[in-house]
C-alpha cells in the first residue's frame, strides 16, 4: 500500500485534466452551437460539411445567375411585346389603307408614322440593360443593329451582333442561352421561293436565290434584249429572254436572284418578296417606301403591293410571337430549375446543419455529468488527503 | 559486554531506520525519488556451549524500492507520449492555420469563390465590374495560398530549429548521465551505496526518454548504459554526443556529432515527433498544397494564354523571368507548336504562323524561339533578355494573339470554277485535338444550283467523313452551314469546278507545347507553388486583359466558361480529383491525423497514468506508511534504551555486591 497519497494525487490530477478538457470542448460547443468547430472534431463529417458548403456556394452562384438570366429574358419579352404591338398597329393602318381610307397625302402621313415605328423598333432592337445589349447574341458590348440613313431616313438596317448566343451555366451541366441573336428574333429563316409582285413576267429560276425579304427587280430594255438589275441599275444582267435561271447579283451585298426570263414581257420595277426571309426592318422600310411611292406606282399597283406586304408583317408577327412563346417556356423552365436549385440548396443547408449542429440538450446533460465528476474528483481527493496517521502521533 | 553491543546495534539500527524514514518523507515530493528501505539482519552470533546467542542487529544496507521492468516500460511510454504530444501540438497549429470550419474564410471558400467569380464572368465577359470581381477573388485565393505556403515554410524551419534545441537538451542529458554513472560507480565500487545519485541518473534517463527513444542496460556497480535511436551514447562514464542535420534528400536526421551520417530513423520521443513532422506530415501537407496551387496555376494559365479579353489582341507581351532559357529545363514544356495570329488593324487581315518548339536543334531555347518569331512572323519581333524573359512585340498597325479561332478563309484551296465563291469560315472548334478539315466539292456548277455537295473529312482528308453539306439547290449563298463541331462555313455566289477542294485548320489548342504558360506569356497567374502564387500584374492593373474569349470576334465567353469549368474537372496532377476535392482531402487528412493523434495521446496518457500509479505503489513515499514505520522504530529505539538501562542496572546491582 505504499505511495497511496501519490496515487491519489496522480489520479485526481489526471481526472481533473480529463474533465477540464471535456468541459472546455462542451463549452465551445455551447458557445458556437456547433458540434464540429474544426476538422479534427469529426474528420468524416467535416469532409461532408466542406463539400456541402462548396455545393451551397455553387448553388447560390447558379441561383444568382439564373435570376439575372430570367430578368434578362423578361426584359427581352417586354421589348418583343412592344415590337409586336408596333407590328399589329402597322397592320391595322395598312388595313385601313388597303380599304381605300387614305389618299396619297394620308399615305404619306402614314409613311411618317411607319418611319417613327421603324425608328422605335431599331431602338428596341438595340435595347441595353445593365450595360449589355439584349439582342446581339454573345456580343453584348456593342449595338447589334447599325442603321444607314439617307436624308435622315433609315434606308437599311444591318445586323452587327454575333450569330452565336451566350451560353451561361445555370446548373450542373445546364447551359442556357441568355442573350438572343437578333437575326433569329427579327428575321425569318424559312426561305421559300421568290414571289414576283408585278406583271413584268419575270419568274423564279431554278437556283436558290440568296436575296431576302423584299428586293426591287428593275427590268429595262426591250423584247429579246432585257437588262435586269436588283441594285437599282448599278449593275445589269442582259438576257435575250431565253434564260431559265439567270443569276442577277447585287453589286453591294453580293446577293443573287435567280430569274426565269422566258416569260418577261414588259419592263419596269418589280417588287420581289422572298417568303420566309422577311425581317422587320426591311419590311417596315419597304412599306414606308411604298406609302411614299417614290417609284410612282399607280394606286392599284400600290394597293396590290401593300396587300402583299401584309403577308410579310404576318410572317414577322408569327416569328415574334414564336419567340415570345419560346421565352415564356424558357422562363417556365428556369422557374422550375430555380425551384430545383433552391431545394438542392435547402437540402445542402439542412444536411450541413444536421452534421454540424450541436445537440444542445445532450451537451447540457454532458456538462452536468462532467461537473459532477469534476466536483467528485476534488471532493474525494480532499477527503482522502485529509486522513493521515500523523494526526494520531503524539 | 555482549548486552551493550546488542543494545548499541539496536539503537544504531533504529536511528538509521529513522534517518531513512526522514529521508523518505523529505523526498516525498521529489520528482524521480524512489522510496528507500533499511535492510536489517541479525547480528553476529556467539555460541556458548550448546546455546547459540544472538549478537544484536546489523544494517545490511538501504534499498531503493524499484521495479526495473516497470521503469523500462515507463520510459518507452514516456517516449511515445513525447512524440505524439509534439505531433499533436504542431498539427493542431497547422489545422488552426488552415482555419477550415473555424474561421469561415478558409482556402476552401477562396477556391470556390474564385471559380464562382469566373462563372459570373462567363455571364458578363466584357464588363469591368465582373472582371474586377474575378481578379479580386483570384487575388484572395492566391493570398490564402501564399499565407499558408509561408506558414508551412516557417513551420518547417521552426521544426528544424526546435530539433536542434532538442538535440542540445539530449546532449546535456547524455553528459549528465555519463557523469552520474561515473560517480555512482566510484561510490559503489568502494562498497558504498549511491541511491540518491541513482535516482538523479534515472530521472535524467526519464527526461531523455521524453526527448528520444531510449534503451538502457544495467551494468555492475549501479552503472546504466544508454542507447538512443539505436546509437550507444552512454557507456559507463563515456558519452557520445549527437547532432541534427539534413540528409541528401533534404530530410532532417540525426548523426553522431562530426560524422554527418544522418539517419531519419528516430522512432519516438519529442525529437522523433519533430523529425516525423518535418520529414512526413508537414512536408507532405506542404507538397500537397504546392501541388494544388501548381495545378490551378497551370490549368488556368493553359487556357488563359490562348484567349483574349475585352481589351482585345496585344501590341506587346512580356513573360516572367526564368532561371534558364533552355526549354528542356521546363518540366511542363513538350515538343509541339505555338500558333500566333497577327492582325493588320487597318485591313483586318489575319495570318497565323506555327512556331516550332522542341521540334529540332534550333527550337530548344527561348532565344531560338524568339529568333524564329522575328524571322518568320511578319510584323512581329521577339527578344529574350539576360533574365530569360521573352518579349513579343507587334509593329505599329498590327496586333497579335494566340486565339485558336479558325481563320476567316480556308488555309489552302483548289478552286477551278470560272468565278469561285468566297468561302467564309467562323466558329470555335469543339474537338479535342488540332485537325485539318478537307472540304471536297461533289459535282460542279454554281452555288445554290443542282445537286452540288460538299464532303467534309477530318485528318486532312485522310480521315472519316464528318459531314456532307448541300450547297446546291436549296442552299442560298451566304447561309451558314454548321459542321456540328463548332465550325460554320458560308459560301458566296460563284462556281465550283469538278474536284475543287479547300482546307480549314481547326484548333483545339493554339499552344500544344505549353511554352506560353511556362514562360508567362499572357498568363493569368504567376508563380509555380503556393508560396509564390500571384495574379499577374498585367491582369491586376488592366482587368480587361482577363482572357474570356476564344472566338475571332472576341465577344464570346468560351474561355471564361472553360476556366470556370476547371472547378469540376478531375485533374491527373491531382490524382484525378477536382481542385476542391483535392483540397478537402488535404484538410480532412490533417484533421484525421489530428483526431488519431488525440486518441493515441489519450491512450498513452492513460497507460502512463496506470504505470505511474504502479510505480508510485512500488517506489512512492506514503506518509502514513512512513509514519507507521516511524512508530515501529521509535518504539524500538525506546525499548533498546530501556534494555540498556536494565543491563546497566543489572551491572550496578552486581557491583554493589562487590
Amino acid at each position: 500500500m505504499s505511495g497511496s497519497l501519490g496515487n491519489i494525487y496522480n489520479n485526481v490530477s489526471f481526472a481533473l485534466g480529463l474533465h477540464a478538457d471535456a468541459l472546455a470542448r462542451l463549452q465551445e460547443q455551447v458557445s458556437t452551437g456547433s458540434r464540429i468547430n474544426r476538422v479534427s472534431d469529426g474528420p468524416s463529417a467535416a469532409y461532408q460539411i466542406l463539400g456541402l458548403n462548396s455545393e451551397e456556394r455553387s448553388l447560390g452562384n447558379y441561383l444568382g445567375n439564373l435570376s439575372e438570366v430570367v430578368s434578362n429574358l423578361e426584359h427581352s419579352s417586354v421589348v418583343i411585346n412592344d415590337i409586336i404591338s408596333s407590328v399589329v398597329e402597322t397592320k391595322t393602318q395598312l388595313t385601313q389603307i388597303t380599304n381605300g381610307i387614305y389618299n396619297q397625302d394620308g399615305r404619306r402621313m402614314l409613311a411618317e408614322g411607319i418611319n417613327d415605328t421603324l425608328e422605335q423598333v431599331v431602338l428596341l432592337a438595340n435595347t441595353e440593360r445593365l450595360d449589355q445589349y439584349m439582342f446581339g447574341g454573345s456580343n453584348t458590348s456593342s449595338a447589334p443593329y447599325l442603321v444607314e440613313r439617307t436624308d435622315g431616313k433609315i434606308t437599311g438596317v444591318t445586323y452587327q451582333g454575333s450569330v452565336e448566343g451566350r451560353n451561361i451555366e445555370l446548373g450542373p451541366g445546364i447551359q442556357v442561352d441568355a442573350f438572343y441573336v437578333g437575326n433569329n428574333v427579327f428575321s425569318s429563316d424559312r426561305r421559300g421561293d421568290p414571289v414576283f409582285l408585278s406583271d413584268t413576267g419575270a419568274e423564279a429560276g431554278t437556283g436558290t436565290s440568296s436575296v431576302s425579304s423584299f428586293t426591287w427587280l428593275t427590268v429595262t430594255g426591250s423584247v429579246g434584249n432585257y437588262d435586269l438589275s436588283i441594285d437599282g441599275g448599278l449593275t445589269t444582267f442582259n438576257t435575250d429572254g431565253t434564260d431559265t435561271n439567270l443569276a442577277v447579283t447585287h453589286s453591294v451585298t453580293g446577293e443573287v436572284l435567280y430569274i426565269d426570263t422566258t416569260n418577261i414581257n414588259s419592263i419596269g420595277d418589280s417588287l420581289v418578296a422572298v417568303p420566309g426571309t422577311h425581317d422587320i426592318f426591311n419590311t417596315l422600310i419597304t412599306i414606308r417606301d411604298l406609302l411614299e411611292n417614290e417609284k410612282g406606282l399607280s394606286d392599284a399597283q400600290l394597293l396590290d403591293l401593300l396587300r402583299d406586304s401584309f403577308n410579310s408583317l404576318d410572317e414577322i408577327n408569327h416569328l415574334l410571337v414564336r419567340t415570345q412563346v419560346s421565352i415564356g417556356s424558357k422562363i417556365g423552365f428556369l422557374d422550375n430549375l430555380e425551384d430545383s436549385l433552391k431545394n438542392l440548396k435547402y437540402n445542402a443547408e439542412d444536411e450541413t446543419t444536421r452534421l454540424e449542429e450541436a445537440d444542445i440538450a445532450q451537451v447540457a446533460i454532458d456538462i452536468s455529468r462532467r461537473e459532477v465528476l469534476y466536483q467528485m474528483s476534488l471532493s474525494v481527493a480532499a477527503r482522502l488527503m485529509s486522513m493521515s496517521l500523523l494526526d494520531f502521533l503524539e | 559486554m555482549d548486552s551493550f553491543s546488542i543494545g548499541l546495534s539496536g539503537l544504531d539500527a533504529a536511528q538509521k531506520a529513522l534517518d531513512t524514514i526522514g529521508n523518505n518523507i523529505a523526498n516525498a515530493a521529489t520528482e524521480g525519488y524512489h522510496r528507500q528501505r533499511i535492510n536489517l539482519t541479525p547480528g553476529y552470533s556467539s555460541k556458548v556451549g550448546s546455546i547459540i546467542l544472538g549478537g544484536g542487529v546489523d544494517i545490511a544496507g538501504v534499498t531503493r524500492m524499484i521495479d526495473h521492468f516497470l521503469e523500462q516500460e515507463m520510459l518507452r511510454q514516456q517516449s511515445s507520449l513525447g512524440q505524439v504530444s509534439q505531433e499533436f501540438a504542431t498539427l493542431r497549429t497547422v489545422e488552426t492555420a488552415f482555419g477550415e470550419l473555424s474561421s469561415g474564410s478558409g482556402l476552401n471558400t477562396a477556391i470556390d469563390e474564385f471559380f464562382n467569380a469566373l462563372q459570373d464572368l462567363s455571364a458578363h465577359p466584357a464588363e469591368v465590374i465582373w472582371q474586377s470581381q474575378a481578379v479580386t477573388a483570384a487575388e484572395t485565393m492566391a493570398n490564402q495560398f501564399r499565407t499558408l505556403g509561408e506558414f508551412l515554410t516557417t513551420l518547417e524551419e521552426q521544426l528544424r530549429l526546435e530539433a536542434e534545441n532538442t538535440m542540445e537538451q539530449i546532449n546535456t542529458l547524455i553528459n549528465g548521465i555519463a557523469e552520474l554513472n561515473d560517480n555512482i560507480e566510484r561510490i559503489e565500487i568502494s562498497g558504498g551505496q549511491a541511491n540518491n545519485l541513482r535516482d538523479q541518473r534515472d530521472q535524467c534517463i526519464k527526461e531523455l526518454s521524453e526527448l528520444i527513444n531510449v534503451d538502457t542496460q544495467v551494468k555492475e556497480y549501479g552503472v546504466v548504459n544508454v542507447s538512443v535511436a539505436g546509437t550507444p551514447v552512454v557507456t559507463t562514464a563515456t558519452q557520445t554526443e549527437l547532432e541534427v542535420g539534413l540528409t541528401a534528400d533534404g530530410k532532417l536526421g540525426i548523426s553522431v556529432a562530426g560524422v554527418s551520417n544522418y539517419s531519419t530513423d528516430v522512432q519516438s520521443g519529442r525529437l522523433g515527433g519533430l523529425l516525423s513532422l518535418k520529414n512526413e506530415f508537414i512536408s507532405g501537407i506542404h507538397s500537397d498544397l504546392d501541388t494544388l496551387a501548381s495545378a490551378i496555376i497551370q490549368q488556368i494559365n493553359q487556357h488563359h494564354v490562348q484567349g483574349v479579353g475585352s481589351e482585345g489582341s496585344f501590341s506587346q507581351l512580356t513573360g516572367w523571368t526564368n532561371t534558364s532559357g533552355d526549354l528542356s529545363d521546363f518540366s511542363t514544356v513538350s515538343a509541339g507548336y505555338t500558333y500566333i495570329r497577327v492582325t493588320d488593324t487597318s485591313s483586318g487581315a489575319v495570318t497565323r504562323t506555327a512556331i516550332p518548339v522542341l521540334q529540332n536543334a534550333s527550337s530548344d531555347t527561348l532565344t531560338e524561339i524568339a529568333g524564329y518569331i522575328t524571322s518568320n512572323v511578319a510584323n512581329v519581333t521577339a527578344t529574350v533578355n539576360s533574365s530569360n524573359q521573352l518579349t513579343i512585340t507587334a509593329e505599329a498597325g498590327y496586333e497579335f494573339d494566340f486565339l485558336p479561332a479558325v481563320l476567316p478563309e480556308p488555309t489552302a484551296s483548289t478552286l477551278t470554277g470560272a468565278s469561285p465563291p468566297t468561302i467564309s469560315v467562323s466558329g470555335i472548334y469543339t474537338g479535342t485535338v488540332n485537325d485539318t478539315l478537307k472540304f471536297s466539292v461533289s459535282g460542279a456548277g454554281a452555288v445554290g444550283n443542282g445537286s452540288l455537295q460538299l464532303e467534309v473529312r477530318d485528318g486532312g482528308g485522310a480521315g472519316d467523313v464528318i459531314a456532307t453539306l448541300n450547297i446546291g439547290s436549296g442552299y442560298a449563298a451566304g447561309d451558314l452551314l454548321d459542321l456540328g463541331n463548332g465550325i460554320k462555313i458560308s459560301l458566296g455566289t460563284g462556281d465550283f469546278g469538278a474536284g475543287d477542294n479547300f482546307d480549314v485548320d481547326a484548333f483545339a489548342g493554339s499552344d500544344t507545347s505549353s511554352v506560353l504558360a511556362a514562360v508567362g506569356i499572357n498568363t493569368f497567374f504567376s508563380g509555380s507553388s503556393a508560396i509564390n502564387m500571384a495574379v499577374c500584374s498585367d491582369i491586376s492593373s488592366t482587368v480587361g486583359r482577363i482572357a474570356t474569349s476564344l472566338g475571332a470576334d472576341m465577344t464570346d465567353n468560351t474561355n471564361a466558361s472553360l476556366m470556370a469549368d476547371l472547378k469540376d474537372e478531375s485533374l491527373s496532377s491531382l490524382n484525378t480529383m477536382t481542385p476542391v476535392e483535392f483540397y478537402r482531402r488535404l484538410v480532412t487528412d490533417i484533421g484525421q491525423q489530428l483526431y488519431l493523434k488525440n486518441i493515441h495521446q489519450d491512450n498513452i496518457g492513460m497507460i502512463s497514468q496506470n504505470l505511474a500509479n504502479q510505480q508510485t505503489e512500488i517506489s512512492g513515499v506514503n506518509i502514513n506508511d512512513e509514519a507507521a514505520q516511524m512508530l515501529v522504530f521509535e518504539q524500538m529505539y525506546q525499548a533498546m534504551a530501556k534494555y540498556m538501562n536494565t543491563v546497566q542496572s543489572s551491572i550496578s546491582s552486581l557491583m554493589e555486591i562487590i
